[in-house]
């Protein structure tokens, strides 16, 4: 198992450097490092406007949800067994040519990932810490249990998601419900303070009976061994359920693709490709992921809302044009996803361009996927019972939406999961969502101020928005032109 | 104007050379046969032709038209078969030949598409999503797609290999007449015998650099075929 271990963790450096070169790769937990270190030293004007409890409370929740972003093995992995006869293979797939089994690839994709995602971001995050000693004087000890507790949860948050996707494979029913208990329990604890929020997460319960919060080491070990052993089930769980054999169910397909052409016919640039984009959503079930992979971030962010309005009693006010941007922001994910639908090496037979590629891509975003960032905006506004600003929030909604999502087109091209591991990358994408992200969030809470004003201001940076995304639209033909499908 | 026109191809991938300065023309209605052993850079001169790659000097045109000013242009008039077969998963066999005919915007593409389907019998997997199709069957789909638009210069990296015999026979058969009515084949392969039956003109390439180039007949010599002619030039033989 050692060996196979160390196979994958080199295959998943391997795929990570393919694309940013391995020193830019590299460069990553250094930037986290330097990162944590900055947050450390600046950690005590932090913590006067928000107290260390609530802080490592919202540091567990941030590192569960990481985890649960990682773990989604049954999803990952099935795609890349129905992938196995493309351009890229790798090690999991490897069970339906040699004597081994499927669930120890499987196991090992956990293992390899939880390794490689600490050392990518919590270890780094650990060592910014560790360096800002001298000038925080943080005990060495606190910073320890720090690092020990999160892992707890980021490994809970792991097991959780690889157990409830690899229940997909098996059975949709088992994991539809699987996720409403999830959502239940998050639900008793976030909405309605049914439960508290350390029995969902022991190594959150564990860090708050050890140093500098309390010295109770037996009930802390009790957390402890309750988190690796619900750790342990679950992923237990998962591996008994991955299949001896997977053998993808065969489709038959009634003819979409020539219809939906037809109907695209009148731009003659994208049509084909845009049809050929929304017969492989709809087939692929990614329209499903995508509407799924909302759920989780913006669960976090009403949470968060919720948290800082009535646990922390800070007057804020969190209406829907706040939940729009946000919303908005999350737009970058849906574009990820429509780069993981396939394999497009093929495309490189035909006489279509990579900037064409992209652009189709991007009106496929705009006509198939911004209904699911009005639909969440909409649905929010409901829930609140904040429907009043609506009008301003749905355009707030789409045009952050369609910005981030050519933002991120602009400087990932095809590939956004690779390219946003560049450091360099990284540091614009960051710059460029950053900057309106924060004046939009804080024009948001001064709505009930000065309205006029605000929603003045709130133009002003749509507009802004409008013209850079034209410009970066443009600048997709000059920047990706040179580049190749598949490589 | 030769077909193909090639004039100090290099290509770098960091301090790798795969191709170092390769010089090469092919005449229209040829059947040209490039042979190496693996890694000797076959498939990135193939990739380098048909506007896929784009060399670190040098220069080509195929068909008249520069393949690194015109990438898009040289895939519209060529056919490519790729080293892999990897059409679309989530098309159909009949939807992939109906996308790669809209993009290629051709007229009558129900019939073109019947045609094709139907010449390597693919009537059967018409409905069938590619992500489902053997391995055979997706590489016909993928020499249907190369053809559908009756292009005058194919370039096949190892067209034969998933092709069982009946369809390694129907695709030579249809290679002949191809080439018979002015076409032009470009193939990467390392089915020597196949392709002593039907190239007109072979080059042999090793460590990126062309160490042979002739009709067969040149190019096999005093040997007894072809496979002993290649052995003895990449210096295989013991």
């Amino acid at each position: 198992m050692t060996w196979l271990l160390r196979m994958m963790l080199k295959e998943e450096f391997r795929v990570h450097a393919t694309y940013s070169g391995k020193t830019m790769f590299l460069t990553f937990p250094l930037i986290i490092v330097v990162f944590a270190f900055a947050i450390a030293v600046t950690s005590g004007k932090l913590l006067a406007y928000t107290p260390l409890a609530d802080a490592i409370l919202l540091l567990h929740l941030s590192v569960f949800l990481y985890g649960m972003s990682v773990g989604a093995f049954g999803f990952l992995g099935r795609q890349y067994l129905e992938r196995k006869n493309g351009t890229r293979n790798y090690v999991v797939t490897m069970p339906g040519i040699l004597p081994m089994r499927l669930r120890e690839t499987f196991l090992g994709m956990y293992v390899r990932d939880a390794i490689f995602y600490v050392g990518l971001l919590l270890a780094p995050a650990t060592a910014g810490l560790i360096l800002s000693v001298p000038i925080t004087h943080f005990r060495l000890t606190s910073i320890g249990i720090l690092f020990g507790a999160a892992f707890l949860s980021f490994l809970l948050g792991m097991s959780l998601s690889f157990f409830v996707s690899t229940l997909y494979m098996r059975s949709r029913i088992g994991f539809g419900v699987s996720v409403a208990a999830v959502s239940t329990l998050f639900a008793a604890a976030g909405a309605f303070h049914a439960i508290p929020v350390s029995w969902i997460l022991p190594g959150l319960a564990a860090h708050d009976l050890l140093p500098p919060f309390a010295v109770n080491l037996s009930l802390a070990l009790t957390y402890i061994a309750l988190n690796l052993a619900t750790v342990a089930l679950l992923v237990g769980g998962a591996v008994a359920l991955v299949p001896d054999r997977y053998e993808p169910p065969a489709a038959v397909a009634r003819q979409e693709l020539p219809r939906m052409a037809d109907r695209f016919a009148r731009f003659p640039r994208y049509g084909t490709l845009l049809a050929k984009e929304l017969v492989d959503l709809k087939r692929s079930g990614t329209l499903v992921k995508m509407f799924f992979s909302f759920v989780a971030p913006l669960l976090f962010l009403s949470f968060t809302a919720w948290f800082v309005r009535y646990g922390l009693q800070v007057p804020v006010g969190f209406n829907t044009v706040f939940y729009a941007v946000m919303v908005g922001f999350f737009g970058v994910m849906l574009y990820n996803w429509l780069n993981n639908i396939d394999a497009v090496d093929y495309m490189a037979t035909v006489p279509v361009s990579v900037p064409q590629f992209i652009r189709a891509k991007l009106l496929t975003f705009l006509m198939m996927t911004s209904w699911i960032t009005v639909g969440f905006v909409v649905g929010i506004a409901w829930l609140n019972g904040d429907t009043r600003l609506l009008w301003l929030a749905i355009p707030v909604a789409l045009i952050t939406s369609v910005y981030m999502v050519t933002m991120t087109a602009y400087l990932t091209g095809l590939r956004t999961n690779s390219f946003l591991f560049d450091p360099a990358v990284l540091a614009r994408f960051t710059v460029m969502s950053m900057l309106p992200d924060l004046c939009l969030t804080i024009l948001s809470f001064t709505l009930d101020r000065d309205m006029i004003l605000t929603v003045m201001g709130i133009l002003i940076v749509l507009a802004v928005l409008a013209g850079t995304t034209y410009i970066l639209l443009e600048g997709i033909e000059a920047k990706w032109r040179g580049s190749e499908f598949g490589d | 104007m030769a077909a193909i026109e090639a004039h100090g191809l290099l290509k770098r991938y960091g301090s790798v050379e795969a191709l170092r300065g390769i010089d090469l023309t092919i005449e229209k209605g040829e059947f040209f046969g490039l042979f190496g052993p693996n890694g000797a850079g076959k498939t990135t001169m193939l990739r380098i032709l048909t506007g896929q790659l784009r060399p670190t000097a040098g220069e080509a045109r195929v068909l008249g038209v520069d393949v690194v000013q015109e990438p898009l242009k040289v895939k519209s008039l060529v056919g490519i078969v790729p080293e892999v077969e990897s059409p679309p998963s989530y098309l159909s066999a009949y939807e992939y030949l109906y996308f790669v005919g809209r993009v290629r915007k051709l007229d009558g593409l129900d019939a073109r598409v019947g045609k094709w389907l139907e010449f390597f019998d693919l009537q059967d997997e018409r409905d069938t999503l590619c992500k489902d199709l053997s391995k055979g069957t997706r590489q016909k789909l993928m020499l249907a797609a190369a053809f559908i638009h009756e292009p005058r210069l194919v370039f096949l990296d190892e067209p034969f290999i998933n092709l069982d015999p009946i369809y390694q026979r129907k695709l030579r058969d249809h290679l002949e007449d191809y080439v018979a009515s002015g076409g032009t084949v470009f193939m990467a392969s390392h089915l020597l015998d196949i392709a002593e039956k039907l190239c007109d003109h072979v080059a042999v390439i090793r460590d990126g650099a062309v160490i042979a180039t002739g009709t067969v007949d040149q190019i096999r010599g005093v040997e007894s075929d072809l496979e002993a002619a290649f052995l003895r030039l990449v210096g295989a033989r013991p």
